[in-house]
């Protein structure tokens, strides 16, 4: 894939200040800051509607913001609506492909709509579709693609115009894990390529391939950092525990001097040297124990840390959802 | 601008040309009014049946526009639900370009449909010579502007196409009959002509006829202007609600509003 030119070299690819945006009375987003530097893989990981789809929509030109800036390559998202739109290719959650015409006819379509030369989108569209290995499924309907090939096609479409940065909102919706892995292997390529990805996501093991990732929930950010900082944040390890009696036993733990995490399903217990501690907390709890798991910190475990609240569990909805969001 | 416009157009006739069955079905409805209706009410008044569809012929050409034309434009409603559509409003195409795409597209979709109409002209005893074939040509293309601008300004207020029966009962039924396309205008009751001067219609109906059978109650000046004009008010009226709905909070592929 060629590299591309970045149309302001000093200015960081996506720089949110302040960001506010009101829903009438309800607040999706609270004053969000944050900065995504150019080349990066930038992910923007929260529970349904903490507020992810809002701030995606805005960076998008979709929404105006109702206080605060968003600047996409120095470029204001609702002044310079154009040329943000231009420096930009976006993956949605729902479809964005028109699913009668071809794979092929889709790419021209958005040549056409960014008014690129014909002859250019022509081969441009047939390069995408050779690297995504689509060539094959490109002069069928794109209804008739299965559901992992669709996904490369809205891929190949938000690349057609060889855009700087490539937003992805919840990509992989949908999609088992198989063609989730080949997804963000395409990515990745993508992002080797020079572009900058931001992608928003509520699958944790997704937000692992970011170079950094904001960590949302109702409409504010909790943490930025590295996956591995953010993990390290947790500490040595984490003791899951399911008991007969949950709160019986954090109210034992904590008589014993030990930090379970406040809120989640089950208990969540972080420490230095889990596996060492386990088998007397097994021994001593005096509720009966239904499993027991020990495992390197997740973000999930930041995520819990943080909040009080998991990301994909039932009941993660937060309070907060912004419209647009989860409507039937 | 005008490759915008043009983006929108081909993206349309793309898609209308999977459905190109419809332009035979379409064809159903226009000859049913002139084989059935007309040769039936024709051989039942004074006039005789092939006078009376010899008179309908370019009512019934209105027809098939009119109609045409407000069938696509009610694809606006249908495309805020389609996805691809979402990848065009992100695209820098102006939303005057989806406007002005829109009613052209509706607009050469209904020509097209009325191409195919034309040549049973001869079998209702119309000659179509050069001259007044290429003037109902030109009288055709400014009919399809004016029904598709219509159709859109009026789509443009909707979000759900349930309402087409509705529209269809309560707007384009009574301007299409007021138009003295099923009837010579200049034998109606004084009320209706006089109602028929504020019908659109009426006078695209009337320039098509007077290109084809030489008889115009309208001055064909004032009937083109008052066609161009109206084209002009309604592309304007529909740039500006499509430039309305930048900030839109409810984006779901499901219900995506113009207006807020």
């Amino acid at each position: 894939m060629p590299t591309v030119a970045m149309p302001d070299a000093s200015a960081p690819a996506v720089a949110v200040r302040g960001l506010v945006k009101h829903y009438g009375a309800v607040q999706a987003l609270k004053g969000i800051d944050l900065t995504v530097k150019c080349g990066e893989i930038f992910g923007l990981l929260g529970p349904n509607g903490a507020g992810k789809t809002t701030l995606f929509s805005i960076l998008a030109t979709l929404r105006t913001p109702t206080a605060g800036t968003a600047c996409v390559f120095g470029r204001d998202v609702t002044i310079e609506r154009d040329a943000v739109r231009r420096s930009m290719g976006i993956v949605f959650q729902e479809p964005a492909i028109e699913q009668r015409l071809t794979g092929r006819d889709n790419l021209l379509l958005m040549g056409l709509f960014y008014q690129l030369p014909a002859a250019r989108a022509r081969k441009r569209a047939a390069e995408l579709l050779d690297h995504l290995g689509l060539t094959e499924a490109a002069d069928r309907p794109a209804r008739t693609l299965s559901g992992g090939q669709r996904r490369k096609l809205e891929l190949a479409r938000a690349l057609v115009t060889d855009p700087s940065i490539l937003f992805l909102d919840e990509a992989t919706l949908g999609l088992d894990v198989d063609a989730r892995r080949v997804f963000w292997g395409e990515v990745r390529a993508i992002a080797a390529a020079g572009r900058t990805v931001f992608f928003t996501t509520h699958y944790m093991e997704e937000a692992e391939i970011a170079d950094r990732i904001a960590l949302i929930d109702s409409g504010q950010i909790v943490a930025l950092d590295t996956p591995r900082a953010l993990k390290a944040r947790v500490g040595g390890g984490v003791i899951r525990l399911q008991t007969e009696g949950d709160d019986q036993a954090r109210a034992w733990l904590i008589e014993r001097g030990l930090k379970p995490e406040a809120g989640g399903p089950g208990l969540m217990l972080v420490h230095d040297d889990p596996a060492a501690i386990l088998p007397d907390l097994l021994r001593h709890l005096p509720v009966k124990v239904l499993r027991a798991e020990v495992h390197e910190p997740s973000l999930e475990d930041v995520f819990l840390k943080l909040t009080g609240r998991g990301l994909e569990m039932e009941g993660a909805a937060a309070p907060v959802r912004g419209p647009g969001r989860g409507r039937p | 601008m005008i490759r915008g416009i043009y983006a929108v157009v081909v993206l349309d006739l793309k898609r209308a040309w999977l459905d190109r069955a419809r332009l035979l079905t379409g064809l159903a409805q226009p000859l049913l009014y002139l084989f059935v209706l007309g040769a039936g009410i024709g051989g039942s008044s004074r006039m005789g049946g092939p006078a009376y569809q010899r008179g309908i012929f370019p009512g019934v050409m209105g027809l098939s526009l009119l109609f045409t034309a407000v069938f696509m434009a009610i694809s606006i409603v249908f495309d805020r639900q389609i996805g691809f559509f979402k990848a065009v409003l992100v695209s820098p195409l102006p939303r005057a370009a989806i406007a002005l795409g829109k009613i052209t597209s509706g607009a050469a979709q209904a020509f097209i449909q009325g191409l195919i109409l034309l040549p049973f002209a001869p079998l209702v005893g119309i000659h179509l010579g050069i001259v007044n074939t290429a003037e109902m040509l030109a009288a055709m293309v400014l009919a399809s502007m004016t029904f598709s601008a219509i159709g859109v300004a009026v789509a443009s207020q909707f979000t759900s196409t349930t309402v087409f029966p509705i529209v269809s009962n309560t707007i384009i039924l009574p301007m299409y009959f007021l138009s003295g396309a099923l009837y010579p205008l200049a034998m109606a009751p004084h009320v209706m002509q006089v109602a028929a001067h504020f019908d659109p219609v009426a006078y695209a109906v009337d320039l098509m006829r007077g290109a084809l059978l030489g008889t115009y109650f309208f001055p064909p000046l004032l009937s083109f202007a008052v066609l161009v004009g109206l084209i002009t008010l309604l592309s304007w009226l529909g740039v500006r609600v499509f430039s309305r709905g930048e900030d839109d909070s409810v984006l779901g592929a499901t219900g995506f509003r113009w207006r807020r």
